[in-house]
């Protein structure tokens, strides 16, 4: 699924010192600098309000920056947040969130071929043909005219994944997928996700689930208190930390 | 006759509950039998029975009259077909009557205009809307306002909703100011203010001008209707509508308000059920609908005193149409949102 860039070298994401501050709050992200790879899988993990959301949805301008710079694709973005830029990169860059936050008035397949016909000018002959093999990928074919309210949790969120995948994304960003599914929901989004990344897709993923971050993750991203504590190769997270502040938390998360 | 047990265990409870529902059934039948009584024996009915065109279609050239009855007999099938065509079952696509009812039903208000009015292009005599009245008016006025009531209320409810101050403050002064005003004094403001602001070439016609003045009092309501439903959308909407690229104006037309719409339509049913009975103020204003040829039946000589008649056939009527209306509107309701709306989590 990825399109090669100009320059291999390139970074997906390249994010230089960005710094949020929500109001009169703490600051959500503080000096924040990381890249992400082409074809890598990123978990971002950290305690809650540890900034791991905030820092994802700054990378398709859900959230404004304040300073710092941010470049996503090839496409720059700071803290001018400029509109044209960000529809650029929210045109290569999926998202899969928390909730599914599908669109309930619509039926599954319309939901899937909303963006491809209004935003990337396909046809509906095409997008729909799309958007059905992406449901058969996703095992949920059969459901293709209900509505998101017949669906169950995990069949929702992986409806998610198909409609941030109908974009022909480069880049995709999962923002706690399974948090809000039950325990027997959870597995099914997963495989899912593993199997995206086997094809090689670049996937930034928020999550808590250690599981699957040993296994699928290249890399792994630990935050706390808007500022990156570690970002190091998964193997060497898992096994052995070198943060005490992560290995606290590994321990934490292990009880 | 469970049902009947527990009644009869709830009135022998107590002797007082006793004599009080007994009381209220005697009262109930006595009504009853009063009025129908009074419907069978005594009233006169010639009032209503010898003047049913003029009902229908008030003062419409009789030769003419068969225009506003085709009309009618295709509200009336529309609105059969619509209560009484079957449901698509759920997971499956809607079929294309489905697809076609809406536009249907929009195309009713400028049919009915070029049946009524006739003239050039339609090869009816043309018809003044001088003679226009009846129920014909009343469904006209109703529909002709609600139609456009409905947009320019959205509109008022995304200024109302809208980050610019100006649209914000703007929409909010008209919807405070227009629903401090009492319909009637908005109405008489169209008829008799309005036109000594046009130029005097522009004439603009008795009907039109109760509409406009009708509508842009009706959007106020409206748009207080639409911004409860565009507040209950939740911001993650947006959010996502946003991820997936579509611009600002896409969100709010594909994703946001076809929600808030759905999310308003029982309130919206209220409205358009008011603006309906509403419609029989325009009688004061001298327009001829039902409310207005009514009462000229009345001055007639030869129907003096039969007010009680006129006035329960209208009730009958009035009660039929809005009747007719709230069904409609409960089928709307069903058939775009066939499910409920909690997230399945």
């Amino acid at each position: 699924m990825t399109t090669a860039l100009p320059s291999p070298m390139q970074p997906a994401i390249q994010a230089s010192a960005i710094c949020k501050r929500y109001d009169q709050g703490p600051a959500a992200l503080d000096q924040v600098s990381l890249e992400v790879r082409l074809g890598e899988v990123l978990v971002v993990m950290g305690p809650s309000g540890s900034g791991k959301s905030t820092l994802i949805r700054t990378f398709n301008g859900l959230e404004a920056i304040d300073a710092g710079a941010l470049n996503v694709l090839g496409i720059h973005l700071d803290a001018d947040h400029d509109e044209r830029q960000i529809r650029r990169i929210r045109r290569r860059v999926g998202m899969v969130f928390q909730q599914f936050n599908l669109f309930p008035h619509l039926s599954i397949l319309d939901n899937i071929t909303l963006a491809p016909i209004r935003v990337q000018k396909r046809s509906r002959q095409e997008a729909e043909s799309q958007a059905r093999q992406l449901l058969e990928q996703m095992g949920i074919a059969e459901h293709i005219h209900k509505r998101p309210g017949q669906l169950s949790g995990g069949q929702q969120q992986r409806v998610a994944i198909a409609r941030a995948l109908a974009l022909k994304p480069e880049v995709m960003l999962f923002d706690e997928p399974t948090s809000a599914l039950d325990p027997e929901r959870v597995k099914e989004v997963l495989d899912a996700m593993r199997a995206l990344a086997s094809q090689g897709m670049t996937m930034v993923v928020v999550t808590h689930e250690l599981g699957f971050a040993r296994e699928v993750a290249d890399r792994v991203l630990f935050m706390d208190a808007g500022r990156v504590v570690e970002l190091n190769d998964a193997r060497s997270f898992f096994h052995h930390a070198e943060e005490e502040r992560s290995r606290r938390f590994l321990n934490q998360m292990q009880h | 006759m469970q049902r009947r047990r527990q009644l009869l265990r709830h009135l022998r409870r107590h002797p007082l509950d006793s004599a009080l529902s007994l009381a209220i059934v005697l009262l109930l039948a006595w009504a009853l039998w009063a009025t129908g009584q009074w419907v069978v024996e005594v009233a006169d009915w010639r009032v209503v029975s010898a003047n049913l065109p003029l009902y229908v279609s008030g003062a419409y050239p009789a030769d003419q009259r068969w225009r506003p009855l085709v009309w009618l007999g295709l509200i009336l099938t529309l609105t059969l077909v619509t209560l009484l065509w079957p449901r698509p079952r759920s997971g499956q696509r809607p079929g294309p009557m489905r697809v076609a009812l809406p536009w249907l039903w929009l195309l009713m208000l400028p049919l009915g205009l070029a049946v009524l009015a006739g003239g050039a292009g339609t090869g009816l005599t043309a018809v003044s809307s001088r003679a226009w009245g009846g129920l014909v008016l009343t469904l006209l006025l109703t529909g002709a306002s609600g139609l456009l009531a409905l947009p320019l209320g959205v509109i008022l409810a995304l200024g109302r909703t809208s980050d610019l101050p100006v649209l914000r403050h703007g929409s909010r002064l008209y919807i405070d100011l227009m629903r401090a005003v009492p319909l009637i004094a908005v109405l008489f403001f169209g008829q008799l203010l309005v036109p000594l602001f046009l130029p005097v070439e522009l004439e603009i016609n008795r009907v039109v001008r109760a509409v406009v003045a009708f509508a842009l009092f009706a959007s106020a309501y409206v748009a207080e209707d639409v911004r409860g439903g565009l507040q209950s959308i939740p911001p993650t909407q947006r959010e996502a509508a946003a991820a997936l690229g579509l611009n600002a104006w896409q969100s709010l037309q594909l994703v946001v308000l076809p929600q808030a719409l759905q999310i308003a339509i029982p309130a919206l049913t209220n409205q358009a059920i008011g603006l309906l009975q509403n419609t029989s103020l325009m009688a004061l204003l001298g327009l001829v609908e039902l409310l207005g040829i009514s009462r000229s039946l009345l001055a007639n000589p030869a129907f003096i005193g039969r007010h009680l008649e006129v006035y329960v056939w209208l009730a009958a009527l009035y009660w039929l149409l809005c009747t007719a209306m709230a069904l409609l509107a409960r089928r709307l309701e069903r058939s775009v949102q066939p499910i409920p709306r909690a997230p399945g989590r």
